[in-house]
């Protein structure tokens, strides 16, 4: 996946990778990277935790306004139902 | 369904649980590729005024499309169109190296695109076309893969004006 991005960053489009392998972004790492220590296959959360899926997305977007060197890593602090996850579309999130 | 692809399918299940074991592979076992300089190219806009696109390595692909080929040990480099506004219940999963149950329950679990259509009350703007690649190429694949089809996946990102990309594992 880093070479994909790697490829799309170099014709002029910034990227963001989500990864729930640091070792494997470590190895190949794309422009901006966010590692999610979440299962494999479900990198964005649970199937139908639409909360969780959609704070996950928001905060790989924020990346691109984090991260400002070529290959940096930043890793996203939830640990799967164990984390409160707060809707960006929610009023008083601090985002809408 | 051959030998081979039900032997792979039956490790990927095990090696989606047991995460300690992809964890280690992952940092033993994965050889680095694509050296060591990372382009870079600042965002001209911010996110939430940008257009964005998904692009997953999960295998993801609409139902229409032709599957990834589960059969060359090489993998398959090709890729697949999603246009966004397809139905999720018209995407499918075509991925013998790791555990899909969960994302074919959900495909936004490794292919955000409802949530990303949500987004756009924020002001995001979802690209009129998304790509799916089936993460597991190795040698002449790999080959064909930074030679051809990631840059004809650039190349139609920039022709649709995409501002920002965001990259999804399985």
């Amino acid at each position: 996946m880093g070479l994909i991005a790697r490829e799309v960053e170099g014709h002029g489009i910034p990227t963001v990778a989500l990864s729930v392998l640091a070792g494997a972004t470590a190895k190949t790492p794309a422009p901006r990277n966010v590692v999610v220590r979440f299962r494999l296959g479900q990198v964005l959360g649970e199937p139908g935790a639409v909360v969780q899926q959609r704070r996950v997305l928001w905060d790989a977007l924020g990346a691109f306004a984090l991260i400002a060197q070529p290959g940096g890593v930043i890793e996203l602090s939830y640990r799967w139902k164990r984390s409160t996850y707060v809707d960006p579309l929610e009023p008083g999130s601090g985002v809408s | 369904m051959s030998l081979r692809r039900a032997w792979h399918r039956l490790l990927s299940s095990w090696y989606t649980r047991a995460h300690w074991w992809a964890t280690l592979y992952a940092r033993w076992g994965l050889v680095p590729v694509g050296g060591a300089v990372v382009p870079w190219a600042a965002p001209r806009v911010p996110f939430h005024h940008g257009r964005i696109a998904l692009v997953t390595a999960a295998g993801v692909h609409p139902r229409s499309a032709p599957p990834f080929d589960m059969e060359n040990p090489r993998g398959d480099a090709s890729f697949r169109e999603i246009r966004g506004d397809v139905a999720a219940s018209q995407l499918m999963i075509t991925h013998d190296y790791y555990d899909h149950a969960a994302a074919d329950l959900d495909v936004n679990t490794v292919f955000p695109l409802e949530r990303l259509r949500e987004l756009a009350l924020l002001g995001v703007r979802v690209a009129p076309r998304h790509f799916g690649f089936m993460g597991h190429v190795l040698g002449a694949e790999r080959e064909r893969l930074t030679r051809e089809t990631a840059p004809e996946v650039a190349r139609r990102l920039v022709a649709d004006g995409v501002t920002h990309a965001v990259f999804t594992p399985g």
